[in-house]
């Protein structure tokens, strides 16, 4: 009778909750993700990034642990580019839905925000965009990222530039108030003063803002050779239009990281013609990636076909993360959040993205900085030399 | 360099005003603090992009055309949602008003997706006396000059501005006069988001769109509202060209990250000294 009463009662559960019969197949990554709201954009393109990762993964039988194979399965909300909202669905994914690893919501200020959450439930979190230092040195165990830091970024360029350009003296920078445009304004001062550039203008300017005429001015009047602007795309949009409305010219002008995105180019057409900017990943570094894609490559052809579009470095930090997270459940033959973490802390990761080390602190240590510009409509890699392209076109606005 | 200072501080000026001036009408007449009107801005600047670049149509023929499409759009909601609780607190209608702008914004997200999307890219600039001014920022003046004057004729010389007037300033008396009272409203609403629709255009031509600016242009014409008084179609002008000159001095004295919060320092310091603002009627505040 209590036999039958326990069948009876477990066949009821399962019936209550059909997937409670298939937990064990299926593993849960939860993913905060801004659908809505003023990071709508980049949510959105991380969406994608994490949808072709869970798909491919599916496609080649799922991720193989101990002998059996686990479907991956994205549980994601949409925290409505809210900071409070993402700290609670981190919550959420933890306890309620019960996910075994967590993918990290947009940006520097959001993953720094949830991953106090996750380092206190010891969940592992993987970070696709978030790069300032500033939040892997918290000391968490559970915090990975994937884009390398920024400074590696902003040394990049200024010994780049300052190589091609010989005469590049003066240098004045201005960043949105948001942790990341921010950091890498920052970092970017510090390099240049470190290659004995003079900072001439270093100012912030509020998320709000809509006219740049007035910081614009007063950039022109002290005759920068090089402009650094930092921001999303919107108002780096706004920023070169109004360059052009006020007759700004320069040696180079440098924005972060708008330009890698095709809708910079989209809004400002000719506009677009020798701006500079920088990235973490391109398709033409063609790493190779024996795990899940091929190459760099082969994933921006698989992507392409999904989203009629090329990927951009979101999108692949994107995937990357998820990929590095079936990798290390692999290494690990376990799903157990320690082992896990123990893989993700030592492995190096060879991916379409190019390797990938989580250092001490979490983030990406290998420095793969790419230096780039829009040439005739396209984005041409300027740096490294391995991967070059074409040659610096200097003089902004390009000559007609 | 302190007169291109000035200029772009008046052209900016000017774009705030064609914001604010259907959100001020309303505002005014109704005592409806429109939070949908940020959305319908939003709007019309992209049927204005969906009319030029999908289906090929001219501008001069897509912008009267998405204000008829706003006015048709604002005249039903008034007449079919807003009308029914017009006679509650303002609290009541702000609700509304704002459940109305998430639904309104959201479609708009769904739609057209967060990307920016712009209408022209380069319209060029003239120089004058060393001064850089933007053609496109001309034009936004213009349209922002045009609308107050047409609004300004309309509610001095037609009769349907003066029962809106005369609704405005009792309308319990113009109901008693035979104005009919729901009817001025949704005319009224509908009027204002005709405004919106053509600010809307004009934002196309200066901006590159998103579904989330509408919280920004509602920000704007807010504050553009209380500094040049509610209800006052030249009040909206001088709101926005104060607002744009503030800001301006704001970013050059403070720093650029202090601009937009010198706006609402302003506008607090206004309601002190001045509740009615710097062109509105004692009474209206």
């Amino acid at each position: 009778m209590r036999v039958a009463y326990a069948m009876f009662t477990a066949a009821t559960l399962c019936l209550l909750n059909p997937t409670a019969g298939q937990a064990q197949e299926t593993l849960r990554l939860g993913a905060p993700i801004a659908l809505t709201g003023p990071l709508a954009d980049a949510g959105v393109k991380s969406k994608q990034g994490y949808d072709v990762c869970v798909s491919a993964v599916n496609a080649k039988g799922g991720v193989k642990v101990g002998g059996k194979s686990m479907k991956l399965e994205l549980v994601e909300y949409d925290y409505q580019s809210e900071t409070n909202r993402a700290v609670q669905l981190v919550q959420r994914l933890i306890n309620v839905d019960k996910v075994n690893f967590l993918l990290a919501p947009y940006g520097s200020g959001d993953t720094k925000a949830t991953a106090v959450v996750a380092e206190r439930y010891g969940t592992p979190m993987v970070a696709a965009a978030a790069a300032t230092a500033s939040i892997f040195d918290q000391n968490f165990q559970n915090l990975f990222g994937v884009l390398f830091s920024n400074s590696m970024i902003t040394n990049a360029e200024v010994a780049y530039y300052t190589k091609t350009t010989p005469d590049l003296k003066r240098v004045a920078v201005f960043a949105m108030n948001s942790l990341f445009p921010k950091a890498i304004a920052a970092s970017l001062v510090e390099s240049a003063k470190a290659k004995g550039l003079e900072v001439v203008y270093n100012e912030i300017y509020s998320p709000d803002t809509s006219d740049f005429s007035n910081i614009l001015t007063q950039v022109k009047s002290l005759k920068p050779d090089w402009i650094y602007a930092t921001g999303y795309t919107q108002e780096l949009v706004q920023v070169r239009r109004q360059m052009n409305d006020l007759g700004i010219e320069a040696k180079l002008v440098t924005m972060t990281a708008a330009p890698a995105y095709p809708e910079f180019r989209e809004n400002v057409k000719a506009l677009a013609e020798n701006v500079t900017t920088n990235s973490w990943w391109h398709q033409n570094a063609n790493y190779k990636d024996d795990y899940l894609f091929g190459s760099s490559l082969k994933y921006n052809e698989i992507f392409r076909e999904r989203f009629k579009r090329d990927a951009t470095y979101l999108e692949a930090a994107a995937t990357a993360s998820c990929e590095t997270i079936a990798m290390a459940i692999e290494e690990a033959k376990s799903i157990a959040p320690d082992a896990v973490r123990k893989v993700l802390r030592e492995k190096t990761f060879n991916t379409f993205y190019g390797p990938i080390h989580f250092g001490k602190t979490g983030q990406n240590d290998v420095n793969a900085a790419l230096v780039l510009q829009i040439q005739k409509g396209d984005l041409v890699v300027l740096a490294p030399e391995a991967l070059k392209q074409g040659q610096l076109n200097v003089g902004f606005p390009a000559k007609k | 360099m302190l007169a291109q200072y000035v200029v772009n501080g008046v052209l900016t000026g000017g774009i705030y005003a064609c914001l604010a001036v259907g959100f001020s009408l309303v505002w005014g007449v109704l005592n409806v603090v429109n939070m949908l009107h940020g959305s319908m801005v939003v709007l019309g600047a992209y049927f204005c992009l969906y009319a030029v670049q999908q289906l090929g149509t001219p501008l001069y023929v897509a912008m009267p055309l998405a204000c008829l499409f706003l006015f048709a759009a604002g005249y039903a909601v008034q007449k079919g949602v807003i009308n029914r609780v017009i006679g509650q607190p303002i609290l009541i209608t702000l609700t509304l008003t704002f459940g109305l702008e998430l639904i309104v914004n959201n479609l708009l997200l769904h739609l057209f997706s967060a990307t920016p999307r712009s209408l022209v890219t380069n319209f060029g600039a003239i120089e004058v006396f060393g001064l850089r001014i933007p053609v496109v920022r001309i034009g936004g003046m213009l349209v922002a000059a045009i609308l107050t004057v047409l609004v300004y004729w309309l509610l001095r010389h037609s009769k349907i501005g003066r029962a809106i007037i005369a609704v405005r300033m009792d309308r319990h008396a113009a109901a008693l006069m035979g104005i009919r009272i729901k009817q001025i409203y949704a005319l009224t609403f509908g009027i204002g988001a005709l405004m919106a629709g053509a600010a809307g255009c004009a934002m196309a031509l200066i901006y590159p769109i998103t579904p989330m600016m509408s919280g920004l242009f509602l920000g704007k014409a807010f504050i553009i509202c209380v500094l040049g008084g509610l209800g006052s179609v030249p009040g909206a002008i001088i709101g926005g060209l104060v607002l744009g000159l503030v800001e301006g001095v704001g970013s050059v004295t403070l720093g650029p990250q202090w601009a937009t919060s010198v706006g609402f320092m302003l506008m607090m310091l206004v309601i002190i000294v001045f509740p009615s603002g710097l062109a509105g009627k004692r009474g209206y505040e």
